[in-house]
């Protein structure tokens, strides 16, 4: 809603932007809102940012915009309370494409999205940790599912794509494939962000699987949510037997931390739990959809913000007497994990790929 | 709206506040807590209200009632105008602040105080939201019966100050009918309580209820005491279609005379019913002139005796279809069907404007046939839904504001229906509130006379007229 088209600059797609009703349904689900209860600092906060932007409100050098744009996690989990229907992780990618242009881009961002941009430099991050556990299936992959491997997670836990076919034996895990961009298309590089997923999206022809609800979302977003599985729908998918007749004399107690884009963007929330309960006993935490803080680069970026908002769900888990944490975003998994360590609880992390394989949750080969 | 002046680097835009004011607010609150900021004063110069825009100079937010009393007494020094604002869900541009003013973000007092069984209250601050309290109560099998649309973002004090209703007004009165007491602070600085957790207390006049729907023109609100009722165990929900809406109300007429209070009665009309199924796709019946939704409450053998006789009752007047749901999955559904209405009407165009009006309930009917009229002769669309039960309805244009003509028209539209409304033994609004939005009616509703005792009461409560000024009797 704003005032004659001409005077607007182009930064946000106008349908995207005017949808916003500013109810102000969104403050409560907003982990930001929830630090200081500023509004600024809030979707609807944000989206007037934006519009104020657009219409020359704002000059484009106030540094509200940049701490805004910055300071939001990207979680979008303001996207499935909105009436509306205001799709909020675009306006952010559409806002950080600009506002994040050449020297104003944070310098953090800078080595990270260089290690990323090119196939080889992705190939070269996982070499020496061998996160495909089978021979390389030679150049492109011409089966009908992929394994994509995540970028990152190829160096931090290579041993959940290792898991993930272990699992299930249909996987294949071509060798040659780069990265999916959500790391480029959430730090305002849109276009190069949607150009890796096409490029990824030709190197795993057919569906991909992801153990990644980040690059789930993205991905989905680029080449269309039939050719993108998350793992733990994946699994959740499958006719999987029972587990292994080896449970232990105490139920597990698991708790889960969502992963962001997968649940505000995918909807995926009931499946990694069901394959939990599975397992042992769920512990649904009320923090367990609120975004940890990892969001991608926003740990790198912000790390006191990251770990402030990480802090709700350390206080939560402190004596909710949980022995497995199980995340399904590599991201979430460091956060997670350096957390829990630091806070010294005794709560061991697994990504669900891990704890399928650990506790015989295979597929039907 | 000077905006040109907002485009410093981060520093405040002018101002007009007397030299050390920002410091005097931050020594009360602290440096962290007052906000003058270009982009945060965009973002408090609107509320939910569409095409409604305030222009405040600075935002501050207290955590406890000696901040709030500590800013208002700069202000009121000061004459500067204060509008405590809570979530900023209201739809009359009650929060929408004046040139030169400050806004009172109350959202950081949302401590939830205590909830009593025992006294069957709850007390807490006035940033607390709605949908909290009413959990909090809930974990004691107590129920704080006021569900506004907003409930799950909106806060109590914002509801305390609109005198919020919701879809269960019928059976169990709205937002004032729960507030027991509160503590509040004057323009002036002072604090005062009235009432508290006694059902029985007449000493002194209901300062309580006078601060109810008060809008922030009276005092500030920073804590009150709710009175909470049991939960019922047991609720059901059903479905009617009819081809014409006054089908409807005649069996919300006679399901009441034959002595059902349902707790839900809501009906959308003919064009919401043809919006939400074009948009969700839900099997809605998009040839049937109007839907009722109802419901009840209580206990199991009650719930399933009412329900059925609503049903017989719609079935007496022509129902075309009639449904009971049998799980908790075609309750969900049936009430689905009401929750899109609003989603799917603004997808329509950019803005959405949801009014709201009252009429008696033996007129609604004719009220809706009206609204259907004036939306013809304006070429608006306007969709209505509202609760059947209380005459509330809540007429909804959707428009393309950058369309010529069309503000205009729909400002027309709404002239018609506010008058007739009156005309009707009506009330301009049911819930949404005055705010600025609907002063240039309340006049006409109320008369000069009482309009003028508001002043007076206005006066009294705020001699230098700084709270929330333009809104009721200011």
């Amino acid at each position: 809603m704003t005032s004659d088209p001409s005077t607007r600059a182009g930064i946000f797609t106008p349908e995207l932007l005017d949808r916003c009703i500013s109810c102000g349904f969104c403050l409560p689900a907003c982990p930001t809102y929830a630090m200081d209860a500023v509004e600024t600092s809030s979707p609807r906060g944000r989206i007037n940012l934006m519009r104020a932007l657009e219409t020359g409100r704002l000059d484009e050098a106030d540094p509200i915009l940049a701490e805004e744009a910055s300071f939001c996690l990207g979680c979008r989990a303001c996207e499935p309370v909105c009436p509306a229907g205001v799709q909020y992780g675009e306006l952010l990618e559409e806002w950080r494409d600009h506002q994040w242009k050449g020297r104003r881009r944070p310098l953090k961002l800078w080595p990270m999205l260089w290690a990323v941009n090119r196939t080889w430099r992705v190939r070269l991050l996982g070499i020496r940790r061998h996160a495909r556990r089978r021979k390389p299936t030679g150049g492109a992959s011409t089966a009908s599912v992929n394994l994509m491997l995540g970028c990152f997670e190829r160096v931090l836990y290579p041993g959940v794509s290792r898991d993930a076919c272990a699992v299930d034996e249909r996987l294949t895990v071509p060798a040659k494939q780069g990265c999916c961009g959500a790391l480029h298309a959430h730090n305002g590089e849109l276009e190069r962000g949607r150009e890796l997923a096409r490029q990824l999206g030709e190197q795993l022809p057919g569906t991909i699987v992801t153990t990644s609800g980040g690059c789930a979302a993205h991905l989905a977003s680029v080449l269309g949510r039939e050719r993108v599985v998350e793992y733990s729908e994946w699994l959740a998918r499958a006719e999987a037997p029972e587990p292994a007749a080896r449970a232990p004399a105490r139920r597990l107690r698991i708790a889960i931390q969502d992963s962001c884009h997968a649940r505000n963007g995918l909807g995926i929330a009931a499946e990694p739990r069901a394959l939990i309960e599975r397992v042992g006993e769920l512990v649904d935490l009320p923090s367990a959809g609120v975004c940890c803080g990892a969001a991608g680069s926003y740990s790198v970026l912000r790390p006191k913000d990251s770990a402030r908002v990480m802090e709700r769900h350390l206080d939560e888990l402190d004596g909710a007497e949980v022995d497995l944490m199980v995340v399904i975003n590599p991201g979430c998994y460091r956060q997670v994990e350096s957390a829990i360590k630091r806070r010294g609880l005794p709560v061991r992390v697994l990504h669900i790929a891990e704890l399928a394989r650990e506790h015989g949750l295979t597929a039907p080969g | 709206m000077a905006n040109a002046d907002r485009n410093t680097r981060g520093a405040s835009p002018a101002t007009t506040f007397e030299a050390g004011t920002l410091a005097a607010l931050a020594d009360v609150v602290g440096r962290d807590r007052v906000r003058a900021d270009a982009g945060t004063l965009e973002a408090y110069s609107t509320d939910a209200t569409p095409l409604e825009r305030g222009a405040p100079e600075c935002v501050v937010f207290p955590a406890t009632t000696a901040e709030v009393a500590g800013i208002m007494r700069i202000a009121n020094a000061q004459r500067i105008p204060v509008v405590p604002r809570g979530a900023g869900t209201n739809l009359s541009g009650g929060t929408t602040a004046p040139p030169g003013s400050i806004v009172l973000s109350l959202a950081r007092m949302r401590r939830l105080i205590e909830v009593d069984p025992g006294d069957m209250v709850a007390v807490c601050e006035p940033g607390v939201r709605t949908s909290e309290l009413a959990a909090a109560a809930a974990a004691h099998g107590l129920l704080f019966p006021p569900d506004p649309g907003s409930q799950t973002t909106a806060t109590v004090g914002g509801n305390v100050g609109e005198n919020s209703g919701g879809l269960r007004a019928l059976k169990y009165g709205i937002t004032r009918d729960y507030v027991l007491g509160v503590e509040a602070v004057l323009a002036t600085g002072e604090t005062i309580r009235s009432g508290g957790r006694l059902v029985k207390d007449v000493a002194g006049y209901d300062l309580s209820r006078l601060l109810c729907g008060s809008e922030g023109t009276l005092a500030v609100l920073t804590e009150i005491t709710f009175r909470l009722v049991p939960a019922p165990s047991h609720r059901g929900t059903g479905m009617a279609y009819f081809s014409d809406l006054t089908q409807a109300a005649a069996a919300v007429s006679q399901a009441l005379a034959a002595g059902v209070l349902p707790v839900t009665l809501e009906f959308v009309d003919q064009i919401c019913l043809r919006t939400v199924e074009d948009y969700a796709r839900i099997g809605l019946d998009t040839d049937a002139g109007a839907l009722l939704i109802f419901g009840q409450d209580g206990d199991e053998t009650t719930v399933a005796k009412d329900l059925e006789r609503i049903a017989a009752a719609c079935r007496d007047q022509g129902a075309t279809e009639v449904r009971i749901a049998s799980t908790e999955e075609e309750a969900t559904a049936v009430l689905q069907a009401r929750r899109a209405v609003l989603p799917s009407l603004s997808r329509l165009a950019p803005a959405t404007i949801l009014e709201d009006a009252t009429v008696p309930r033996s007129r609604l009917a004719e009220m809706v046939r009206h609204v259907q009229e004036v939306a013809v002769r304006h070429r608006l669309t306007i969709g209505t839904f509202g609760h059947a039960g209380d005459g509330n309805l809540h007429p909804t244009v959707v428009l393309d504001p950058d369309e010529p003509g069309a503000l205009d028209r729909t400002h027309a539209a709404f002239d018609e229906i506010f008058t007739k409304a009156i005309e009707l033994g009506g009330s301009i609004t049911g819930e949404h509130g005055v705010g600025s939005v609907k002063r240039p009616w309340l006049e006409r509703q109320l008369g000069s006379d009482h309009v003028a005792l508001l002043r007076r009461i206005k006066a009294a409560f705020d001699p230098n007229g700084i709270l929330n000024p333009g809104k009721l009797g200011s």
